[in-house]
């Protein structure tokens, strides 16, 4: 039977922002939909809408020509909507099973063959009886699908699937949302990378600002079109000068090992490599194989041997963060509301952290707000932060705003190496582009950086030289002009 | 020296009975924190059940209603903080101690008629049976029906957090209120019972001490035990079955550093009345090192408050 699903001038509106204006859009099962926008956008809250989670101020829902009253999550399960969020709605303490139990009225033993027989249709293995908190992110996120694929739905939403999985998942995924999608399933993919797009669906709709923008066919459109219609303007391609080659090494490390007593961390494994002025070294690999591991060791988060790290000229191994930096080191961690920024501190007061002896923030142990106010305010006018209010708590920034202001704050004090852990991580294009350009910026300034990332992408577009970790060791560091992304996903893999 | 060994039959039966009051209110209050409350008011929900316990009887003259009034006591104050924390979305800590000293104040209020007053016996089930098997006999017989029920209470506790459907919602939710609630968990519900069921445990335990361990009402009678009851089940990373060792060794402790005062060995006796709380908490830290299990055992939105947003 075909599944119709109409969403009619649904409107929510927050204190100081309209998240979804007026929007109206119709879905037939058959094909997968993308909704596409940039964070913040309203796709996030028009699918908390159809989920049930959220109740629109105005405008209806219609499944198969039904009007839906959706007042809460169970609303929407009721309805045969299913929806797999950002953010796993799973247990982490309870098995797998009885994640799955939960919310369902079968026995254990029917639900059980049930469960089993969803998994050997589409391929999925997972342990039923153990703890959710030693699966994988991927296969957290098929315990999710199950949980709605019991419920036989008729609408299947997948927000943001892919922000966790590695590429071998994602194409997993992939397959596994088409063959849903040839049973029938209507599904809705919300999503801003653009190549996944491409890829992946039939029909697109764009959101900016709230506002749908343009439904339109995949078949009509390309990656620049998709990308002008998110972001509302032409965004330039960047493109990075080839470095000169410079010969004057920066920081150079020498036989770095780190065994970890944590059975669910990476030991580094004889890590030696060097960066020069002005370079940029890119490290690759697939989330996990110890990529935290080296980001902790280079940034002093964990202290390795006096000898093993050489920073101009000078031996750091056993310096802490702050030490380093007053070496002119700079670090921009992976996650950034909990390593790089605290969420509830204002914004000017998270500036004041990266507190160097010459900044002079404190004056006899007392704080000089006043300095601090006026060095937040040029960081966020020179690096583009959306806001101009310094004492807004920085968990109420953007993702990309809140990561310029981090790169901001890292970089006004101009040091020599800025060390990058997935700066880009889960940021819309423009934030994105923008941090490239910034990065480039570095680089051309003849400054270094150290930037690991899982976006091959991103690597290959910003790096000159790069090398692949693989279970903690490095492979052996490559010119990014040899490189490819299919040799770069070989070395990822673990061949050599 | 011939120890008669239903001398020994009767200490651990001694131990046990002192046992009781806190295995009642750990049970209870295990169930209150595995759905991510922590009450830290049990002191002051079981001097409450204790004096209204004691009072009803003085008053009705019924077991039965003085019983289940002492229950219902610990439930209505356990509403008051039910209300503040989860209605009000006050802080969980803040308002357990103050129910602690709300408890404590009231009780000693309503008891100032009722003291000096001798409690009623209480009945005891299979009195004859004591003198059956020796060593044995006294232990399992000639106890009152509260005594057998918290002897069953970890086990029950645990076959409920286990293997039924309510006690696993009563564990997601203390995992994660926001899962809970995105899959259509009303956790203000799961959360309001969990908190009146702890109420209700601690009152039961109160009635214990006034009505059949000391049947009499003493100002503060509880002595601290509803703090010990709350570290116990810290310290037993939330299984009952571990409630229920560390209550034995507790009270196990408690009675013989009476006995060894009493025969005069030579250890200061400040040292033999902190030794059941250094003892108690050093073996349950033993018995419960894997840290695999403490993270699965630890509800982890323990003492958060829980808001829904729209």
């Amino acid at each position: 039977m075909n599944t119709n699903l109409k969403i009619s001038n649904v409107t929510k509106i927050y204190p100081g922002c309209v998240a979804n204006d007026n929007v109206s859009l119709e879905f037939n099962s058959g094909k997968i939909y993308a909704l596409l926008g940039e964070n913040g956008a309203g796709k996030s809250t028009l699918v908390k809408i159809l989920s049930g989670v959220i109740i629109p101020d105005e405008g209806e829902i219609y499944l198969n020509k039904n009007n839906l009253k959706l007042n809460s999550p169970l609303d929407a399960k009721k309805n045969d909507i299913g929806m797999v969020f950002q953010h796993f709605n799973l247990f982490e303490t309870l098995s797998v099973f009885e994640n799955l139990i939960i919310d369902s009225d079968e026995q254990r033993e029917s639900l059980r063959e049930k469960i089993d027989s969803i998994m050997k249709k589409y391929n999925f293995s997972i342990d039923l009886d153990i703890p959710v908190l030693n699966l994988s992110a991927g296969q957290k996120q098929k315990v999710e699908i199950i949980r709605c694929l019991i419920r036989n739905p008729k609408v299947l939403i997948m927000d943001e699937p892919t922000s966790v999985l590695t590429e071998q998942e994602t194409s997993e995924l992939f397959l596994s949302l088409k063959k849903f999608s040839e049973e029938g399933i209507l599904i809705i993919y919300i999503t801003h990378k653009l190549k996944e797009v491409m890829q992946l669906c039939d029909e697109v709709a764009v959101m900016r600002r709230g506002k749908l923008i343009s439904v339109s066919e995949i078949k009509n459109e390309n990656i620049e079109s998709l990308a002008n219609k998110m972001v509302g303007q032409n965004l330039k391609t960047i493109k990075k000068k080839k470095a000169k080659t410079s010969s004057d090494q920066l920081i150079k490390i020498t036989n770095l090992n780190f065994s970890s007593e944590d059975p669910f961390e990476t030991n580094l494994i004889d890590i030696n490599f060097s960066v020069n002025r002005g370079e940029c070294l890119g490290i690759a690999g697939i989330s996990g194989n110890g990529q935290s591991e080296l980001f902790q060791v280079l940034s002093g988060e964990i202290i390795s041997e006096k000898n093993s790290i050489e920073f101009n000229n000078n031996y750091i191994g056993d310096l802490s963060p702050q030490e380093r930096r007053e070496y002119l080191m700079a670090f921009s961690p992976e996650d950034r509301l909990e390593q790089a920024a605290i969420p509830q501190m204002k914004i000017f007061e998270n500036v004041a952290l990266n507190n160097f002896k010459s900044s002079n923030f404190f004056n006899n142990g007392l704080i000089n707000e006043n300095k601090i106010k006026e060095h937040s305010k040029k960081i966020i006018s020179d690096f583009n932060v959306n806001t101009d209010n310094i004492e807004l708590k920085s968990q109420f920034l953007s993702g990309g705003n809140l990561q310029k202001l981090i790169i901001g704050r890292e970089l006004i004090t101009s040091p020599d190496l800025l060390i990058c852990f997935n700066p880009t991580w889960g940021l819309d294009v423009g934030a994105i582009n923008y941090i490239h350009e910034t990065l480039i910026k570095i680089n051309e300034q003849n400054k270094s950086i150290i930037l690991i990332s899982t976006d091959t992408d991103e690597l290959l577009k910003l790096s000159d030289k790069i090398s692949v970790i693989h279970k903690g060791k490095l492979s052996k560091i490559m010119n990014a002009e040899e490189v490819t992304s299919e040799k770069l996903g070989i070395l990822m893999g673990g061949a050599n | 020296m011939i120890i008669d060994i239903n001398f020994i039959g009767l200490i651990i039966a001694s131990i046990m009975a002192s046992a009781v009051p806190l295995i009642l209110a750990s049970c209870g209050e295990l169930i209150t924190e595995r759905s991510g409350v922590l009450n830290l008011g049990v002191e002051g929900m079981m001097i409450i059940g204790a004096i209204s316990g004691f009072a009803l009887m003085t008053v009705t003259g019924s077991l039965i209603i003085a019983v289940f009034g002492a229950m219902l006591a610990g439930v209505l104050i356990s509403t008051i903080f039910a209300f503040l924390t989860q209605t009000l979305i006050t802080n969980h800590v803040a308002t357990g101690l103050a129910l602690t000293i709300f408890g404590i104040g009231i009780s000693a209020m309503i008891g100032k008629n009722f003291v000096g007053i001798p409690g009623k016996e209480f009945p005891v089930l299979f009195e004859g049976l004591k003198d059956t098997i020796p060593l044995l006999g006294p232990i399992l017989f000639g106890h009152s029906i509260v005594f057998y029920f918290a002897f069953a209470l970890p086990f029950i506790t645990s076959y409920f957090l286990k293997k039924t459907k309510i006690g696993l919602i009563v564990r997601a939710v203390g995992d994660s209120p926001e899962s809970a609630s995105n899959q259509g968990i009303n956790v203000k519900l799961v959360r309001y019972a969990c908190i009146l069921y702890g109420g209700a445990m601690s009152g039961l335990a109160g009635a214990y001490l006034s009505m059949i361990y000391t049947p009499q009402w003493i100002e503060n009678m509880t002595g601290g035990r509803g703090w010990i009851a709350l570290a116990l089940v810290v310290f037993s990373t939330w299984n009952p079955i571990k409630i229920l060792i560390g209550a034995m060794i507790f009270g196990g402790l408690t009675i013989i550093q009476f006995h060894m005062q009493a025969i005069g060995v030579r250890i200061p006796v400040q040292f033999l009345t902190a030794l059941p709380y250094i003892v108690t908490i050093i073996v349950l830290v033993v018995i419960s090192r894997d840290s695999r299990k403490i993270r699965l055992s630890t509800p982890s939105s323990l003492g958060k408050s829980f808001h829904k947003d729209n």
